[in-house]
């Protein structure tokens, strides 16, 4: 059982603000994620729940209780670093046994403890090979095996899987959610990474420069982006945003000479209530924004010349220039038969619920139709 | 092919005129320490380059009670013990000291400008401030005792000794410490159970450093001891003799005796002076 509570969290380095007001709410068992670029005080938020980190200001209780004044090791938290942090001058079973030497537990209980957690992981047979002889995979399931011993009711992991290849973070990935769920507890991720914190956490929070942008679920944070950071960072490849102005029923984009996007009557009525100023920026993903060869029914004369594309595969995605404007680059994700022609002249289309309004000046969404 | 030739042997050339030029001194005191009078004489009008006549009788006459040769200078044992144990509880106290000092400016970045106070120190000529030192000791009585040396021994040091750990632990990722302190360690625990056995090379290596700095030191003996604590370097000036001068044979015999102690020290701690271990954490 443990519930986190972040009330107000300041946290200053010098006259660097790394940690602005943060409020956060943890539910117990939830599995949530600190996402953000670096040094957008994540890892810093990190270090105040585990206690390495005391606050200016602030207050953060679990289950109600207030811990500011409770040194880490009694706080109950179990904490993966980055670098793994294994000691290399003892041997695997001393490193994972570390922390219940520490609490000097007898020693059958330990070797108990320790069997359960080797078990668990798969790394019965390293029990007897000096840490420095570990491969980095195994390195990371002893860190593993270390922070999770202590059987902390709350688990913080810091880029735990930044250091592996792609194809084993797949695997941890998925083994890491597993093991959370089975050991009911409460834990929190600090990544960078979004498909990460997407496929592993129930709640993500967006944090930039030292500030909480959102705090919601990955399917609100993807298709109800509370702002222009949020919704450029999250997305693969990221988001397509024209600055336009909003006029008698229709879009006119700056990025193309001329380009305009017409609004349809249905939902001409919602825009013109939503929108506090005219002037706009209409964000548009790369999956909903198509390219036709030529003109279709609905309107749009936004015209974009290809200059570049990845055959990924599973997709294809296009790069093109607004025509006559060579500055800015728009992205397109298309089917996997899809064969551009560079240089070509092509119309983009896009459905109209599919595109995001953000205010110009407040950089917040504005509105969404679906 | 000629000139890969040609280069080979001025290289090989360089290389062996480099290693005579470093090892040709310390041949020469340790055929000096075999010679008899007659070969180490300047007297002698000639250069003997290896003893024609090897003898101990160098080794002989710097421990006998009396050396026949100077008044000056009594047996060396005196002077051997004193250098061991001056340089050993000086070397003590500038390891001890210089580990947490070093340890509190690495991780908390304790002391200011401290740091560089001490290095600061170092840009003195040394013969500056011991003039000071000795009318101070002299009125505190410690001129010629052990305590008054290993306190200068230790204090000269300390800059060496931090400056030297500190770059040990900068080397050591926090998150090792941090990672105990997590576990239920506070935070001289983690210093104690983590952080001093993964600095046990840099210890090793820096102990090693400023060891020798003591032992090898002539000056501040000098100046700060008279009789009773005179240590070998301060020893070796005094054989000198109103007859012939300076007594080469046994000054060499006492060098190779004075450098052996740093020479077995350094076998004993050679396994930790093995450097590049990861620390257990992966380098960003």
């Amino acid at each position: 059982m443990a519930h986190i509570s972040l009330e107000r969290l300041v946290k200053r380095f010098g006259k660097q603000t790394a940690v602005d007001r943060l409020s956060l709410e943890i539910k117990d068992r939830e599995f949530i994620a600190l996402l953000g670029p670096s040094g957008c005080g994540k890892t810093t938020t990190m270090n105040m729940i585990s206690g390495l980190l005391k606050p200016d200001e602030g207050n953060i209780y679990f289950d109600g209780q207030s811990v500011i004044s409770t040194p880490p090791g009694k706080r109950g938290v179990g904490f993966m670093f980055q670098n793994y942090a294994v000691f290399t001058f003892l041997n695997v079973y001393d490193n994972i046994a570390f922390g219940l030497k520490i609490q000097k537990l007898p020693h059958e209980e330990i070797t108990r403890r320790v069997n359960e957690v080797t078990r668990l992981l798969q790394i019965r047979h390293l029990l007897r090979m000096s840490a420095s002889a570990l491969s980095i995979n195994d390195m990371q399931r002893v860190a593993l095996a270390r922070s999770m011993i202590t059987k902390p009711k709350i688990f913080l992991l810091d880029e735990p899987l930044s250091n592996l290849d792609a194809a084993l973070r797949a695997t941890m990935r998925a083994e890491l959610k597993k093991i959370q769920q089975e050991a009911g507890q409460t834990a929190i991720y600090v990544t960078h990474d979004q498909v990460e914190a997407m496929s592993l956490a129930d709640r993500i929070a967006v944090m930039n420069f030292a500030v909480l942008q959102q705090y919601d679920t990955p399917y609100n944070i993807y298709n109800r982006p509370k702002n222009l950071f949020v919704a450029n960072f999250i997305g693969s490849p990221t988001i397509n945003f024209f600055e336009g102005i909003y006029r008698k029923k229709e879009f006119v984009l700056s990025d193309f000479s001329g380009g305009i996007m017409p609004v349809s009557p249905k939902y001409a009525k919602e825009v013109k209530a939503k929108l506090k100023q005219e002037r706009v920026v209409v964000g548009v993903r790369p999956e909903h924004l198509k390219v036709r060869h030529r003109k279709n029914g609905s309107g749009h004369n936004l015209k974009a010349k290809i200059v570049s594309y990845e055959p990924l595969g599973s997709k294809t995605v296009v790069y093109m220039h607004p025509d006559g404007n060579p500055h800015a680059i728009i992205k397109s994700v298309m089917g996997s038969g899809y064969k551009p022609k560079l240089g070509e002249i092509t119309v983009l289309d896009f459905e109209e619920k599919a595109i995001y309004l953000f205010d110009k000046e407040t950089e917040e969404l504005s509105l969404r139709f679906s | 092919m000629e000139q890969k030739l040609y280069v080979r042997a001025l290289k090989f050339f360089l290389i062996v005129a480099v290693t005579i030029l470093f090892f040709f001194p310390i041949y020469w005191v340790f055929s000096m320490a075999f010679k008899p009078f007659p070969e180490w004489t300047a007297a002698a009008g000639k250069i003997y380059w290896y003893p024609h006549h090897p003898t101990i009788n160098n080794f002989r006459a710097i421990f006998s009670r009396k050396l026949e040769m100077s008044p000056i200078a009594g047996t060396a044992i005196r002077p051997i013990v004193n250098s061991l144990t001056v340089s050993i509880i000086g070397t003590g106290i500038a390891m001890v000291v210089g580990v947490f000092a070093a340890y509190g400016i690495s991780r908390y970045k304790a002391g200011g400008n401290l740091p560089f106070m001490l290095l600061q120190l170092r840009m003195f000529p040394p013969i500056a401030i011991l003039i000071p030192i000795m009318i101070m000791w002299a009125f505190l009585r410690m001129i010629d005792t052990w305590y008054g040396l290993v306190i200068i021994y230790g204090v000269v040091t300390l800059p060496f000794s931090v400056w030297l750990m500190k770059t040990f632990f900068d080397d050591i990722p926090k998150e090792l410490d941090e990672a105990a302190i997590v576990d239920g360690c506070s935070n001289i625990g983690a210093f104690f159970k983590v952080v001093i056995p993964l600095a046990k090379s840099g210890i090793a290596s820096t102990a090693l450093f400023v060891f020798i700095l003591n032992w090898s030191d002539f000056l501040i003996a000098l100046i700060l001891t008279d009789r009773r604590w005179t240590t070998i370097p301060v020893h070796i000036s005094k054989l000198q003799s109103a007859m012939v001068g300076a007594l080469y044979g046994p000054k060499a015999a006492l060098a190779m005796i004075a450098a052996v102690p740093p020479i077995i020290f350094g076998i004993m701690i050679q396994k930790y002076l093995v450097r590049g271990l990861t620390f257990g954490a992966i380098k960003k």
